[in-house]
């Protein structure tokens, strides 16, 4: 292509662009917010997939060991759970010591555990941490086999239902995807449509005097591209500016909550939402560019 | 130069336009397509430019079997052939000589070479002296002479026109013949559909009338209404 071709293109698409300026900016918005709004939907899902991945490296097993295990079987017990790879450490709680803590903790309510009549239903426990968050499952599922075990606790329920809730999340992401791109879509191919519809005389005649396909084609393309890539940009932009804040804040008044990280994160994002941005600035200019390109 | 093949047109709304049609058109002929509205004359070009395809037979163009050019090969083949049409089809907002320039940009053509051809086909049809002027300040006459260097400044092989005179008065309309002559004598084929009988009578050119899709008359040098 010759830098003068190019020329030509730049030219035409700018001056599209101008002559149908209140088309090219409800485009750019339409494109911005869509991409917005998927930009938010991205960073809530990275930051829920943080979130469970943070929880179940934090997790910790809790081994209930049967009311009857005697002494000799709680020492075997914790030689064998010190045994397991990547296990951290192995603390053991008497039931003594587990009444103490309920007691300790409903002191303000003594009525509740006089219900007991003197009796002590807790069961002897080892709390067992990890060195890697994948061995909790694994860990678990073993340590539920042995005799003495009555049963293990790790907070599954609580990671369950998070997953459950970032899956619905991320479908429920994809179907605002497809709903927003088909918007982005509709307003681009329309905005170029105009574009063609105005210079539909040029392109006859570039057609009768022998131009190719690609010549007639290309500054309609880069005008798609164009407005994809400013609404990119401002979505962008105000995506970034936007999740600063918010990690920002929510470090301030809720600072136990993990969070991804601004960076690099933002930039792949951002990265990625552009190159959506262009590739259907694209797609929508060569839609509206189908009919009037026979002759 | 031309060559039809037992070519015919039956539109998807079934209306036959054109119904086994036989021509051969030499290299540096001038010829007139002549015919009432509907008789097939616009298919005809439409056929050589492959607007539109033949539903049978096969039209030649320079050697090349239209009816049968890839996709991407039909530029190269409009490259060869000049049109002019009846409503001129200027750009407005372009000047005469950059309407002119504007068929050798879009083919690529080098700058200084546009710049001297341009010039060139102004001279040609007597138009140098309103090289900057818009169309709107131009007479129908002059119009037309822009949309006819522009058809001819890629030096084609075969200039078709349109009904080229179908708006002109009749004083102008001899002058954009001379025109066409003189780019005959230079050696491009000319193909002009008119309802112009004086033109007709007046050039004694090759005549080609068509009625209702079938040729029904071809003389070396007729008029626009020959019997004999």
């Amino acid at each position: 292509m010759k830098i003068r071709t190019m020329h030509y293109y730049t030219v035409a698409a700018f001056q599209s662009f101008w002559r149908n300026r209140f088309m090219s900016v409800a485009s750019i918005a339409t494109v911005a917010i869509s991409l917005f709004i998927l930009g938010i939907f991205m960073t809530l899902v990275a930051n829920l997939d943080y979130f469970v991945e943070n929880l179940e490296s934090q997790v910790e097993i809790t081994v209930y060991l049967k009311d009857g295990a005697t002494q000799a079987d709680i020492d075997s017990v914790g030689h064998r759970l010190q045994a397991l790879p990547d296990v951290k450490s192995v603390t053991f709680t008497d039931k003594n010591q587990a009444m103490d803590i309920l007691k300790e903790r409903m002191k303000d309510q003594p009525g509740i555990l006089d219900a007991l009549e003197g009796k002590n239903p807790l069961p002897s426990s080892y709390e067992v941490t990890f060195t890697q968050p994948e061995a909790v499952r694994r860990t678990a599922d073993i340590v539920a086999d042995y005799p003495e075990v009555e049963g293990t606790h790790y907070g599954q329920e609580i990671i369950e239902q998070l997953f459950k809730i970032t899956t619905i999340i991320r479908w429920g992401g994809i179907a605002l995807i497809i709903f927003l791109t088909l918007a982005m879509l509709f307003i681009i191919s329309n905005t170029i449509r105009l574009t063609v519809f105005a210079r539909r005389k040029e392109i006859a005649i570039m057609k009768y005097v022998g131009a190719t396909n690609w010549f007639i084609r290309w500054p309609f393309l880069l005008e798609g591209l164009f407005l994809g890539f400013i609404g990119g940009v401002i979505a962008d932009i105000a995506l970034y500016q936007f999740y600063d804040f918010a990690v920002t804040s929510i470090h301030q008044s809720l600072a136990f909550l993990p969070m991804v990280s601004v960076y690099p994160f933002m930039y792949r994002t951002a990265g990625v939402l552009l190159i959506i941005s262009m590739v259907i600035g694209a797609i929508g200019s060569t839609i509206s560019l189908k009919r009037y390109m026979k002759v | 130069m031309i060559e039809f093949k037992n070519v015919s047109k039956v539109y998807d709304n079934g209306s036959v336009a054109l119904d086994q049609v036989s021509l051969h058109i030499g290299k540096g002929e001038f010829v007139f397509v002549v015919g009432a509205s509907g008789a097939g004359k616009s298919t005809l070009i439409r056929l050589l430019s492959h607007e539109e395809l033949p539903t049978e037979g096969s039209v030649l163009v320079n050697g090349i079997e239209v009816n049968r050019l890839a996709k991407k090969s039909v530029p190269y083949l409009r490259r060869k052939m000049g049109i002019v049409f009846q409503d001129f089809r200027l750009l407005p907002n372009k000047t005469a000589q950059e309407n002119v320039a504007f068929a050798m940009e879009v083919i690529e053509a080098p700058r200084r070479v546009i710049r001297r051809r341009v010039r060139e086909v102004l001279d040609l049809v007597g138009l140098i002296g309103k090289a900057d002027a818009l169309p709107k300040n131009l007479s129908g006459g002059e119009q037309q002479r822009v949309a006819i260097a522009r058809a001819i400044v890629n030096r084609p092989l075969l200039l078709i026109a349109d009904e080229p005179t179908g708006n002109l008065d009749p004083d102008t309309s001899e002058d954009i013949v001379e025109v066409f002559k003189k780019i005959n004598h230079m050696g491009t084929t000319v193909l002009m559909v008119t309802h112009d009988k004086t033109l007709v009578d007046m050039m004694n050119k090759r005549v080609i009338e068509l009625d209702d899709g079938k040729v029904v008359r071809d003389e070396q040098r007729g008029g626009y209404d020959d019997e004999n």
